[in-house]
């Protein structure tokens, strides 16, 4: 199992479904490194390339061509751009000014920044608390003798595949503080629910817990994958050696899979810190009760406060140099749990 | 795999059969969990606004209401939006299925000066987090004037660092005999790639179409940004503004989401399979 | 040689006059003056009010022959994005809405051309409008917009609600002491029943309750925050009273879960103040539309309702600027507010031409937003309203959550509006 991203290619959100490319932030060398041929040795790599022609070459730059040009322009130079931008102030209506590093002084000093970037800080952190739920899951899957696990998979997967706007739309019902079957359900059982995702004290919970919704089937799947890659014959061994269940778990599946789950927890959080969309419509920010939602400011990510600065606000240079700071902090934090990875993880 | 690796250990241990019921318990219960808010949209999709708002609740509605689907449709083209979506889907999918096999195998098989250059700028862009794009590709298809139409929402979304790395590594772990053969032959590398490799790069190829596809589908910021009227934009920018026009008749809201998603979950459906083993497999090679 | 030169300019002017003629015209005086064509783009952003701006183009294209009028419409969510964007790149419609909150920016940036007010040129005639909606698009010295239709707030009332509650429906002479106190009555916590809907809106609620109050927004120089003001307090306060000490109101939380209009219409709140245009919405929903009615607002120290509304402007990069004024004055004279009037979304501007708009709906008092205009209050506005107006409902959100107290939200507000206002004199001038 090598570390993996869904990476991307396109104005992807970060919302956090597998089967959307966005960005990511993994350390690109280490995946390499860690994905490459299986099975082959360095020497049997340069006898087989001295077989290539001269003429393949131009082959070689006329079939990359096609995808090197349009990343280049939509992508590559983008990046060059957003940076620049962030150093500059926009006018409404075009007309832009290079203002240094005013942008981050104001960054700097904004309180709204703070309380979004905390807020993506918190769903991040919560969001990871599925990955314990999806593990239960796969272990639980992965039983010997169980049936109906396909079922299972194709359920679970379910969220996974619903689109986030939706997602947002159904769970806004739900979670509806007057007549949401969330309420009525807990009323039944004696407890007083609360509005929330209209109430500061419960927002964010009550969007991660939508984000564990959305990811556990695909978390499950992965480890699920991982799980069933390690050798039936250890658990014989171990069970011969007198290991119990238990202390199965914790002294073989654990340290095998922790790969595994090291690649999930990086992809994870690389998601979860660029979550928009599911958020953006379950705070409503695109109706009229959205804007005085009063959980609004404890519910805003980070880059919905970028789209708001960018595209509603038209403080395009503020916005850029908040995606800017965002790109940082993710680096940064898959950067450490690299680093970290080394105390935890173990490659077979 | 996963069926027939478990059916090989019921065979071995019949035994420990009774012994499954905790296990069926908890996963059923995630189970119902999981696809609870789903069914509750379904059920709320058919009933009045003012029986969807009762206490206690109704599980069953007492008329099916049918009107809160003519009134999705009355409150937004969503039958423009859906082709939208689809031709967004299908063009941008296409695009990097070619696309992207066609400069991995470059780089999986063809030596080339300033090939390792390259494909660091290629994971360059991979390790970028997509907002990071978002203002210059709006400002690019400004320039263009392509704001409000259909190649905006597809074309920056044709190109794909993660598809090129993704079918790489496929295109790496096949066996090479076969190309050799033909190149032996005097097939011209694109010859080989088109006729040999590519359909031996099936599995990876079905991956990253379906990662694509669940992508395009799903995507909201960037068409909420290119696009804004309402005949060319995609089915999700749709169902917000169906959100924004009906606030909170939940009812007539479910019913835009259903539609919205329904496409995607019938697909899930008929190919599960192919989905589920797809997403395993860009998380071992990516 | 010379006469090559001549030929050349012949042939040159020549060319220059058959492209004018092809293309339309360059200018609309000439266009008026010898009757030829030309193309006309509209901006408009209600989709219930299209086939009345068509049918007035159609009116218009009848009139001046050879003239063409595109009416485009970009829903209301995306029309100020798009608009920005259009005129950044010089591709704005010729002729385009406006309204209060984004019309500073438009005016001070030099977006809009100056329409004559009086003169043989004259656009708009200023006695032809409400005072305070004409003033609304004048800037420095200028008039920018001719007005298209008017809003004014009026209180909607559930009569089955009042009935069974035993309290007469409001006549317009209710003091605030008398809005609250039936507003307790109607209350009925068993049932799930409000007594009134308190949103943090701005022209439905606060903006109508300050002025009652005797307080302000914004200064008249447009230079500073009011929400200090005890008075302006005063106002927020009746809002934040109803739902916290009287509690007479659903709460913020309630109202962001289900939108007021919903809970007025579904009989669970009785009574809601709105805008004239939301007039349509409840005469639609059949279910109701024989049980709810409309009054005169309730008076604080004074009587007040805001006035807000739309008017057409035009692009300072269209190509054709007299025809487009000539687009305008057709628009905001009678002809066409008698139109707009019939198909019954929006109160014409033009005095004298509102009479369709009330008899659209019979069984509601709509007089009363027309008797509204004697008390209006102007909507307050400044250069970029936007950036304060989130401000303004950021902080005001807080305190009708009871979040934060309404005095220190007040403050904090006008604290970020006064930096903000500060901001804009800076880049401004």
């Amino acid at each position: 199992m090598s570390s993996d991203v869904t990476a991307d290619a396109a104005p992807g959100t970060g919302a956090p479904a597998p089967g959307r490319p966005s960005g990511t932030g993994v350390p690109a060398g280490a995946a390499a490194a860690a994905t490459a041929p299986g099975g082959l040795d360095p020497a049997a790599l340069r006898r087989r390339e001295r077989r290539f022609r001269y003429r393949d070459k131009w082959w070689g730059y006329a079939l990359i061509a096609p995808a090197g040009l349009g990343l280049a322009v939509f992508y590559l130079w983008p990046v060059v751009q957003t940076l620049y931008y962030s150093f500059t102030e926009w006018g409404a209506f075009g007309g832009t000014e290079w203002i240094g590093l005013t942008n981050y002084r104001t960054l700097v000093g904004d309180p709204e920044f703070w309380q979004a970037l905390g807020n993506t800080v918190v769903y991040t952190a919560l969001v990871l608390l599925g990955i314990p739920l999806a593990m239960v899951l796969a272990v639980l899957l992965n039983v010997k003798g169980m049936r109906g696990t396909g079922i299972y998979r194709t359920l679970y997967f379910l969220p996974v595949v619903t689109m986030p706007a939706a997602v947002a739309v159904v769970w806004r019902w739900l979670y509806n503080g007057d007549v949401g079957i969330l309420n009525q359900a807990l009323s039944a059982i004696g407890i007083d629910g609360t509005f929330w995702v209209s109430d500061p004290t419960t927002v964010r919970f009550a969007i991660a817990a939508i984000g564990v919704w959305m990811t556990v089937g695909y978390n499950m799947i992965l480890l699920l994958a991982g799980l069933q890659g390690i050798p039936q014959d250890y658990y014989e061994a171990a069970s011969l050696d007198g290991a119990g269940r238990v202390r199965q778990f914790f002294s073989l599946t654990l340290p095998l899979l922790s790969p595994t789950l090291f690649f999930t927890t990086v992809l994870s959080v690389i998601q979860s810190l660029q979550v928009f969309d599911l958020v953006y419509l379950i705070l409503g920010a695109n109706t009229q009760a959205g804007l005085t939602n009063p959980a609004y400011a404890e519910g805003q990510t980070v880059v919905m406060l970028f789209f708001q600065k960018s595209f509603f606000d038209n403080q395009r240079g503020y916005g850029a140099a908040i995606v800017c700071v965002l790109f940082v902090l993710i680096m940064a934090l898959t950067a450490i749990q690299f680093r970290l990875q080394k105390r935890w993880v173990h490659y077979g | 795999m996963a069926e027939t690796a478990g059916a090989a250990r019921t065979a071995r241990r019949p035994r420990r059969e009774g012994r499954l019921w905790p296990a069926h318990l908890v996963l059923s219960l995630g189970a119902v969990v999981t696809v609870f808010p789903l069914l509750w949209e379904l059920l709320t999709s058919f009933k009045t606004f003012g029986e969807s708002t009762r206490v206690p609740p109704t599980i069953w509605p007492e008329q099916w209401e049918w009107s809160n689907y003519a009134k999705v449709f009355s409150a937004v083209p969503f039958d423009q939006q859906f082709l939208n979506t689809l031709l967004m889907t299908v063009a941008r999918t296409g695009a990097q299925l070619v696309l992207c096999s066609m400069a991995a195998y470059a780089f999986a098989r063809i030596r080339f000066p300033g090939r390792g250059p390259l494909f660091l700028a290629f994971l360059a862009v991979l390790m970028v987090p997509g907002e990071l794009f978002l203002l210059p590709q709006y400002q690019i298809m400004q320039n263009l004037g392509w704001l409000d139409s259909l190649q905006a929402l597809v074309v920056p979304g044709m190109f794909s660092a993660f598809g090129t790395f993704l079918l790489r590594q496929f295109f790496l772990g096949l066996p090479e005999e076969l190309e050799e053969a033909a190149r032996l032959d005097g097939a011209n590398p694109f010859t080989v790639y088109w006729r040999i490799a590519l359909p031996l790069a099936r599995p990876g190829l079905l991956a990253l179409g379906i990662l694509t596809f669940l992508w395009s589908w799903n995507d909201l910021m960037w068409p909420l940004v290119v696009n804004t009227d309402p005949e060319k934009v995609p089915l999700s920018v749709g169902l917000a503004s169906l959100q924004g026009a009906h606030l909170t008749e939940y009812p007539v809201l479910m019913a835009g989401a259903l539609l919205a998603t329904l496409p995607v979950i019938v697909v899930f459906m008929l190919m599960q399979r192919h989905f589920i083993q797809g997403i395993a497999f860009s998380g071992m090679k990516g | 040689m010379r006469r090559r030169t001549l030929l050349t300019a012949a042939a040159s002017a020549l060319t220059a006059a058959t492209g004018a003629l092809a293309t339309g015209c360059d200018s609309g005086a000439s266009a008026r003056a010898s009757g030829r064509g030309g193309r006309l783009t509209y901006g408009v952003w209600d989709v219930y009010q299209l086939p009345a701006m068509r049918k007035a183009a159609r009116e218009f294209e009848r009139t001046h022959p050879g003239v063409t009028v595109e009416v485009q419409l970009t829903p209301n969510g995306t029309y100020w994005t798009k608009l920005r964007t259009a005129c950044t790149s010089g591709t704005a419609p010729d002729v385009f809405w406006m309204n209060g909150p984004n019309f500073g920016l438009y005016a001070d940036s030099g977006q809009l051309l100056p329409l004559a007010t009086d003169g043989p040129d004259a656009v708009v005639e200023p006695s032809a409008y409400p005072p305070d909606l004409f003033s609304l698009y004048h800037w420095k010295g200028r008039q920018y917009g001719a007005p298209k239709d008017f809003d004014t707030v009026a209180l909607w009332f559930n009569k089955k609600l009042f009935e069974r509650a035993g309290v007469d429906p409001p006549d317009g002479t209710w003091s605030w002491e008398e809005l609250i106190e039936n507003a307790r009555r109607l209350t009925d916590r068993r049932r799930g029943i409000h007594g009134i809907a308190a949103p943090v809106w701005a022209q439905e609620n606060y903006y109508d309750s300050i002025a009652q109050a005797g307080g302000w927004v914004i200064s008249k120089d447009r230079k500073r925050s009011g929400y200090s003001d005890p008075r302006t307090i005063e106002g927020l306060r009746l809002w934040v009273d109803l739902i916290h000490r009287h509690r007479a109101s659903p709460t913020l939380q309630q109202l962001t879960d289900t939108d007021p209009r919903q809970l007025f219409q579904s009989g669970r709140v009785a009574m809601m103040q709105a805008c004239s245009y939301d007039a349509a919405t409840f005469w639609e929903d059949r279910g109701i539309r024989d049980q709810v009615d409309v009054a005169p607002l309730a008076h604080g120290r004074h009587r007040a309702s805001i006035i807000h509304g739309l008017a057409n402007v035009v692009y300072a990069r269209t190509p054709h600027p007299e025809l487009a004024r000539e687009f305008v004055r057709f628009l905001s004279g009678r002809k066409a507010s008698l139109i707009q009037g019939r198909y019954g979304s929006a109160i014409p501007a033009r005095n004298g031409t509102q009479e369709p708009w009330t008899q659209a709906k019979p069984s509601f008092n709509l007089q009363v937003y027309l008797d509204a205009v004697k008390d209006a209050q102007a909507y307050p506005i400044s250069a970029n309203t936007a950036a304060w107006s989130h401000k303004e409902q950021q902080w005001l959100a807080r305190a009708w959550s009871g979040h934060e107290d309404l005095t220190d939200a007040a403050h904090s507000l006008t604290r970020a509006m006064d930096q903000l206002l500060a901001q804009e004199g800076k880049s401004g001038s």
